[in-house]
């Protein structure tokens, strides 16, 4: 008799199990194989035959060892090996449950296709988007520990400037005597004309101080860094360029590095080369010294930014500021001031992101929305599904599948269908991202480019995951909840469970409460820019070009400046298609506000009240027509009005009603500064309207207007009215000007309808998106209920035909049907308005002129939804009363 | 479904009823199954005891050494409580089951 018991033991030692077990074990199979052995040798079989035979039974695929590891508690934690049995049978039933789920997917292409295309823009817009908002916010800003950095300003609402920008003796005074930071410095932007080696090129450059890109935390990458002492007049004549400038015009020449170039007709040595990336402020193609004065005061137009110290916030900064201006102050008066300075300071990062912030995270959440939406009609089209398996589920559990085996195979099924759709996502999302990358970099200046990088594609993974999972949830656990005795013996359609449908039913509600949600904000937004679009913004913009020009000094001065523009006009309005010439400081919603504070002679304000600001304008003489605002009192400048002529200023209607009820302010006079200011008394000569600037939602300031012959200015604004297409005239334009000075750039052309409709460029598009949401989730939510409700009619036949046969009306048993539908949008729409309460009040700063709660958005929006689901739910409806009694009733 | 799944679930139910009424030892179960099957189903050593373990780890089953007089000890196997109401679901669903295949196949093929 063959040795049986360590025949078994053998096959055992290598499993981890207890020793006593695995001696049971082998006894009590031992005993079996010699009472089979036993027996094989009663029938005749030969003993080396019979051995044979019982030896492969036991070693039969190794079934014994597989089923015992599974089974039996190890004694000690097996070693994790990759690929250990129990794994590889996991990972074979899950290779399984893939390639049913391939098949089911293929089974059902309809419904395939219909979750694919639905999950795939879903997805796709959630992760352009998510692109935008990471390069846009997330994405840590190109400096040193960029957390640590701040920008402050001064404040004075009650002068209606909430941003007060500091001079030159301020920022020598903060950087001497701050303590709340490690480090601060100035910056103003400037344009500089580069001359030599090629065309004559206008640059967008910023003055700094020497210590900017240290506070920043950055080096060129190429050369040095500005040193302390070139903060000084005829010291500063060094530039550090940006890596774009540095490519583009210098064909990265190393060797540029140390010579002149010409800025401005000044020769100005390279010092520095910056890195690819880095054109802080803004788009800054080029850096110089600001020569600082601690004297200076006449130009409140740095922006200053500081490295906070260890331990210290921003609200630490904006306290230790205002106290260092009251203080600047009591060192220049020797009148003690107190807490009469305000100032405010604010993260770097967020200060840059400006305006974007809000719409970029209302539009995130919006089409948040839409996935969730589109998600919960997966959900219930694969419930319904789920319902019509109930009895392939319930065969499967009643040949002993585990509830878990049948939870991963949904589950699986409805992960697959959800990188499918992720997959479709990316292609969406590249298409997508490439039609918005040169939008947002337009308005975000420190956003180079727009790429879905790693980190986008791995949210759009987890995105995916997660939808799978959610849509996919549901119906497996609910598959596992089947009543197998019920579902079995039921006629071969599936019924789900009374919980199945009420979870249709809450995915359906949810979908029409946040559609409702995402159409008020669409509509909030709509009814906000039609209003901008209705404001009368005081100028007349179509048919207007407007140009920049600079005449740089030293080669102009007044007597140069003022005969430039006495020569440039008539040459341009004798261009074929030009109707009105003029001249301005700075046209409107062109970049830059010179703000002034004034003073009305008889009207003066007491030393203690604010002294008022007014936006001050230098013009030519046909101003106000070639723009389109209208005269209302007094005169227009005009020829008389030149150098040595007495002084004359046109004011708007806003600042005359201010001082004058009858809004007639011709012949009073005015003078720019505060009270001690010796500048000369300047009489009113006319009254023009109101216009606005920058910003159409904005009211309008305070205007002065003075002659641009009486205060020759070298920057300025050429506008052209024009009977054609002004588009076409820039080059005539540019024509001109060079006939009068090549080395003169025209930059900066533009439209005024282009620069008005630029303002609203934010807005337009936070609209156009939220808008196609908004329609993306009512069709959505429209398909849902409609599908729910057909699937209600399906499962109903029956009962229906039965009513019918009993004497029901079709019109009763189509209400019954449209009762239920109608049940579920209402509650979807009840709670749809209390949702989009709450979004209305996120969006309340970018509304304009519509309130928040707009009862007439709300409204009709709600009664649209309504009406919409209501079509959705009469079509399923008319089918149900359509049930010929007699088949209905055969089916049972 | 896969086979392993059908001869899993059947398996149980086929060890279940045969020790419904008495305790029962391996190898009397492994003959039984042959022989009420007639030959049709048989186990083998290696599929059957580890089922036989996993029904006793699922409560279904409890197993218990047995010393009779003169005889070595051996594994004797009853049903619990629990293993009956499993039993009892599993008969009821086998038979709507197999009804439903028959009325599906037809009576001559089932």
């Amino acid at each position: 008799m063959p040795e049986w018991r360590r025949e078994v033991q053998s096959r055992l030692a290598g499993l981890p199990l207890d020793p006593a077990r695995a001696d049971e074990i082998a006894e009590e199979l031992a005993q079996h194989l010699e009472q089979r052995y036993e027996e094989l040798l009663g029938r005749g079989i030969p003993a080396a035959e019979a051995e044979g035979l019982l030896r492969e039974e036991l070693a039969a695929g190794n079934v014994l060892e597989n089923e015992l590891r599974r089974l039996e508690r190890p004694a000690e934690p097996p070693p994790p090996v990759l690929g250990a049995p129990a794994e590889a049978r996991w990972l074979r039933g899950l290779a399984g449950d893939v390639r049913y789920g391939l098949r089911a997917m293929r089974k059902h292409a309809g419904l395939t296709a219909a979750a694919l295309t639905t999950l795939g823009l879903a997805i796709g817009a959630n992760a352009a988007l998510f692109s935008v908002v990471h390069s846009v916010l997330l994405r840590p800003l190109p400096f040193a520990q960029p957390a640590r950095l701040v920008t402050f300003w001064g404040t004075a609402p009650e002068k209606g400037l909430p941003v007060v920008n500091y001079p030159q003796a301020f920022y020598v005074h903060f950087r001497a005597r701050s303590h709340t930071m490690a480090g601060i410095a100035a910056y103003d932007g400037i344009g500089l004309t580069l001359t030599g080696a090629g065309e004559a090129e206008r640059l967008e450059g910023a003055n700094v101080t020497a210590d900017f890109f240290r506070v920043l935390g950055r080096a060129p990458a190429l050369g040095r860094d500005f040193l302390a002492e070139e903060e000084a007049r005829g010291r500063n004549l060094v530039t550090i360029l940006s890596d774009g400038l540095w490519r583009r015009r210098f064909g990265a020449d190393p060797g540029i590095v140390g010579r002149a170039i010409t800025l401005d007709n000044i020769p100005t040595t390279v010092v520095g080369i910056m890195p690819p990336g880095f054109t802080f402020p803004g788009r800054t193609q080029l850096w110089i010294p600001i020569p600082t004065d601690p004297q200076m005061l006449n130009c409140w137009c740095y922006s200053t930014i500081g490295r906070l110290a260890p331990g210290r916030t921003a609200d630490d900064a904006a306290r230790e500021i205002a106290t260092l201006s009251d203080q600047f102050w009591e060192l220049r008066e020797g009148r003690p001031r107190r807490g009469e300075s305000r100032a405010v300071a604010v993260p770097l990062a967020r200060d840059m992101v400006g305006e974007v912030r809000t719409p970029l995270l209302v539009l995130l959440a919006a089409v948040g929305m839409v996935l969730l939406i589109a998600c919960a009609n997966i959900a219930n089209l694969l419930l319904a599904r789920a319902g019509a398996r109930g009895r392939e589920i319930a065969v499967r559990c009643c040949l002993g599948a585990s509830p878990a085996r049948i939870v991963r195979q949904l589950l699986v099924e409805s992960l697959l269908l959800a990188l499918a759709g992720g997959a479709i996502g990316l292609i969406v999302a590249i298409g997508a991202v490439r039609a918005l990358g040169p939008v947002v970099v337009e308005r975000v200046p420190h956003v180079q480019r727009l790429a879905l990088d790693p980190v986008v594609v791995l949210f759009t993974l987890g995105l995916t995951v997660l939808s799978g999972v959610f849509f996919g949830l549901a119906p497996a656990l609910q598959g596992t909840r089947i009543d197998l005795h019920r579902t079995m013996k039921d006629g071969a359609r599936g019924t789900p469970a009374r919980a199945g449908r009420r979870l249709n039913d809450a995915f359906v509600v949810s979908q029409f409460a946040l559609s409702l949600m995402l159409l008020i904000g669409a509509g909030l937004l709509l009814r906000s820019l039609r209003n901008l679009l209705e404001v009368d913004p005081g100028f007349r913009p179509e048919n207007v070009l407007v140009a920049r020009i600079s005449l740089p000094s030293p080669a102009y001065r007044e007597p140069q400046i003022a005969a430039f523009q006495t020569r440039i006009v008539p040459r341009l309005a004798g261009l074929p298609g030009v109707r009105a010439v003029a001249l301005t400081t700075t046209a409107p919603f062109s970049h830059g506000n010179n703000q002034q504070e004034f003073v009305v002679r008889g009207h003066e304000p007491a030393p203690s009240q604010p002294i008022p600001v007014a936006s001050a304008r230098l013009v030519t003489p046909g101003y106000f027509a070639a723009v389109g605002t209208r005269l209302l009192r007094g005169r227009e400048f005009d020829d008389r009005d030149r150098e040595g002529s007495p002084l004359v200023g046109i004011v708007d209607e806003s600042l005359a009603r201010r001082y004058w009820a009858d809004g007639n302010a011709v012949g009073a006079q005015i003078r720019l500064g505060n009270l001690s200011s010796t500048n000369p008394w300047v009489t009113v000569v006319g009254v023009v309207a109101s216009v606005r600037h920058g910003n159409l939602a904005k009211e309008p300031d305070h205007y002065l207007y003075a002659p641009l012959a009486q205060l020759p200015v070298g920057q300025m604004d050429i506008v052209v009215r024009t009977s054609v297409d002004p588009v076409g005239l820039a080059p005539a334009i540019r024509h001109e000007v060079v006939a009068l000075d090549p080395a003169l750039p025209v930059y900066d052309v533009h439209t005024l309808e282009q620069a008005v409709s630029r303002s609203l460029g934010t807005y337009q598009i936070t609209n156009r998106l939220l808008a196609s949401f908004a329609l993306a989730a009512l069709l959505l939510a429209a398909i849902g209920i409609y599908g729910v409700t057909a699937l209600n009619v399906s499962q109903r036949v029956n009962e229906f035909g039965i009513r019918l046969a009993l004497g029901a009306r079709p019109g009763d048993v189509r209400a019954l049907v449209l009762g239920r539908g109608m049940r579920l949008v209402l509650a979807g729409v009840a709670i749809g308005i209390a949702g989009a309460a709450a979004l209305a009040r996120l969006l309340g700063s970018i509304l304009f002129g519509v309130k928040p709660l707009d009862p007439l958005t709300f409204g009709a929006l709600a009664a649209a939804l309504a009406a919409v689901a209501l079509v959705a739910c009469y079509l399923p409806a008319r089918r149900a009363t359509a049930t010929d009694p007699l088949v209905a009733l055969r089916y049972e | 479904m896969t086979s392993t799944d059908l001869k899993k679930g059947s398996a149980e139910l086929l060890v279940l009823s045969l020790v419904e009424r008495e305790p029962r030892h391996g190898y009397e179960l492994s003959k039984l199954i042959e022989s009420r099957s007639r030959g049709a189903v048989r186990f083998n050593v290696a599929s059957l005891y580890p089922l036989l373990y996993r029904l006793e780890k699922r409560g279904w089953l409890q197993g218990r050494w047995v010393e009779k007089a003169g005889q070595r000890r051996r594994r004797y196997y009853r049903v619990t409580a629990e293993g009956r109401s499993v039993l009892k679901a599993r008969r009821r669903s086998w038979s709507e089951f197999v009804a439903a295949v028959r009325r599906i196949v037809g009576p001559d093929y089932a």
